[in-house]
């Protein structure tokens, strides 16, 4: 009784990632049709669908790496400002980890997890470093604090983007495909960061391939299509009843390609 | 005459003149390198202005013939009450053009920074400008060394516009006319102003080798 109690409490706040219908087009494609989410605090939200369904559009949009056509975008409530000093502010809030890493190539680990606190939020250098420290230490890097990025594996190196992330202590974090872009061997541990950060109650939105990953951490899943979310449901339900045939078509090749 | 007498008799004056041509050099070089930075951040910002302008000082300089441009500066700017010292016009000459190729160096060492690291600047909260100065320049100018040096040589070499203004003491150029009007110094007077700019030239590029082999980046 109490547990039912607090979950409407949550649902009352204010999300933390509110899309109202959301349009976008690249020219004559329109890459997402009245798009509709919201995401709580807390909330693990895992967005799958085909390639080219516009679910790594969606996902960029919500920081406004990519802008929209129509529609709104709300953070705490807040509408995304125009580009500017405002949004880079609020772009500071949410986390954002890329397919492709997309670490600094010319500074040190250690510096790629400070550059954003000393730049952005003004951390004195001593206080940065020793934070960074301790988030290398816990995707378990710190020990090649002091090499570039060149230097590291591909699942090392998106360990570090997660920790600069992390650094900014962002209220909500955003996973573009994390995992898309590494040797399969390297896929584990990043998954287990990001496993370990769920339980600990961060806000993410992630986009992913991984179909057992998806079911084990997300307490939302998003099936996405031709630009229209097609199916929101719970893990459990998505993977064995999903409501819509192109849900089960999807999940169906899915398996045809694990055989 | 031979090198040995010209040497004795013009020793100093060659001296002097080797100073004046590495002062109008670095001096032209710090100038151009903090310009041509300027011009490409305007040419990469979002106001369209900036970059129109930008990139039009980029089409004029780098197409202007030094002479030319000298001949603006100390024979036109006076009709617009603008008045140079003759160093000062040479220094702005050999300033403005070595930067327009100072930017299009720049411009393609940014061409080597993936878009991702723009993008991952800008999803930590860094301004436009901070991302130009933590991400951008740090990465466009370590990968523009090599051409940065030859930018360095040939702004020493457009230096030798001085020879073409009374400059006292006058450049490594300036010196072979003057000696000979002086003396008959003939071909000689000439090939040891040559040896002096080509030593240089190759210490530079030595320089420019060892610093880029030190800062280049791993990819």
């Amino acid at each position: 009784m109490a547990q039912e109690q607090n979950k409407t409490e949550r649902s009352e706040q204010t999300p933390v990632i509110e899309l109202r219908h959301v349009d976008k087009h690249y020219g004559s494609l329109h890459v997402l049709k009245d798009v509709n989410l919201s995401v709580q605090k807390g909330e693990v939200v895992v967005i799958i669908g085909p390639s080219g369904s516009g679910k790594s559009t969606l996902c960029r949009t919500i920081n406004r790496m990519e802008t929209i056509d129509a529609g709104e975008i709300l953070i705490d409530g807040e509408h995304l400002p125009e580009e500017g000093k405002k949004l880079a502010q609020l772009r500071s809030e949410v986390g954002m980890v890329f397919q492709s890493f997309n670490l600094f190539a010319h500074k040190t680990i250690l510096d790629n997890v400070t550059i954003g606190p000393r730049e952005v939020l003004h951390t004195p250098k001593k206080e940065a470093q020793e934070e960074a420290l301790r988030l290398l230490k816990r995707v378990g890097v710190d020990t090649q604090a002091h090499k570039v990025p060149a230097q590291l594996s591909g699942g090392q190196q998106q360990r570090v983007a997660i920790a600069r992330t992390l650094a900014m202590h962002p209220k909500a974090i955003l996973f573009d495909e994390p995992t898309s872009a590494l040797d399969p061997e390297m896929i584990g541990e990043v998954l287990d960061v990001i496993t370990e950060l769920a339980k600990e109650g961060m806000t993410m939105v992630i986009v992913t391939h991984e179909m057992n990953f998806a079911r084990r951490v997300a307490d939302r899943i998003i099936f996405v299509d031709h630009g229209v979310i097609l199916e929101e449901n719970t893990p459990e339900a998505f993977f064995t009843q999903p409501k819509t045939q192109r849900a089960r078509d999807f999940l169906n090749t899915l398996k045809g390609r694990d055989k | 005459m031979n090198i040995q007498a010209l040497l004795s008799q013009f020793g100093e004056k060659y001296l002097l003149a080797l100073l004046t041509t590495y002062k109008l050099t670095a001096s032209a070089f710090i100038l151009a390198l903090i310009l041509g930075t300027v011009i490409t951040i305007m040419r990469v910002s979002p106001v369209k202005p900036l970059r129109v302008v930008a990139d039009f000082y980029v089409q004029i300089f780098r197409n202007i013939p030094g002479s030319a441009l000298l001949i603006i500066l100390v024979y036109a700017l006076p009709y617009l009450n603008v008045i140079l010292s003759y160093y000062a016009a040479v220094l702005i000459a050999t300033t403005l053009i070595p930067a327009a190729f100072c930017s299009e160096y720049l411009m393609s060492g940014m061409n080597t920074i993936g878009t991702g690291q723009i993008e991952a600047a800008r999803s930590l909260g860094m301004t436009f400008l901070q991302s130009i100065k933590n991400v951008v320049i740090p990465q466009a100018v370590r990968s523009s060394v090599l051409p940065m040096t030859n930018l360095l040589v040939a702004t020493m070499l457009t230096s030798a516009l001085a020879s073409q203004v009374p400059l006292n003491p006058t450049d490594l150029t300036g010196i072979v006319s003057y000696i000979n009007t002086h003396a008959v110094g003939g071909v000689t007077a000439f090939l040891i102003s040559a040896i002096l700019y080509c030593g240089t030239a190759v210490i530079i590029g030595q320089v420019g080798n060892q610093i880029d082999r030190k800062v280049r980046i791993l990819r």
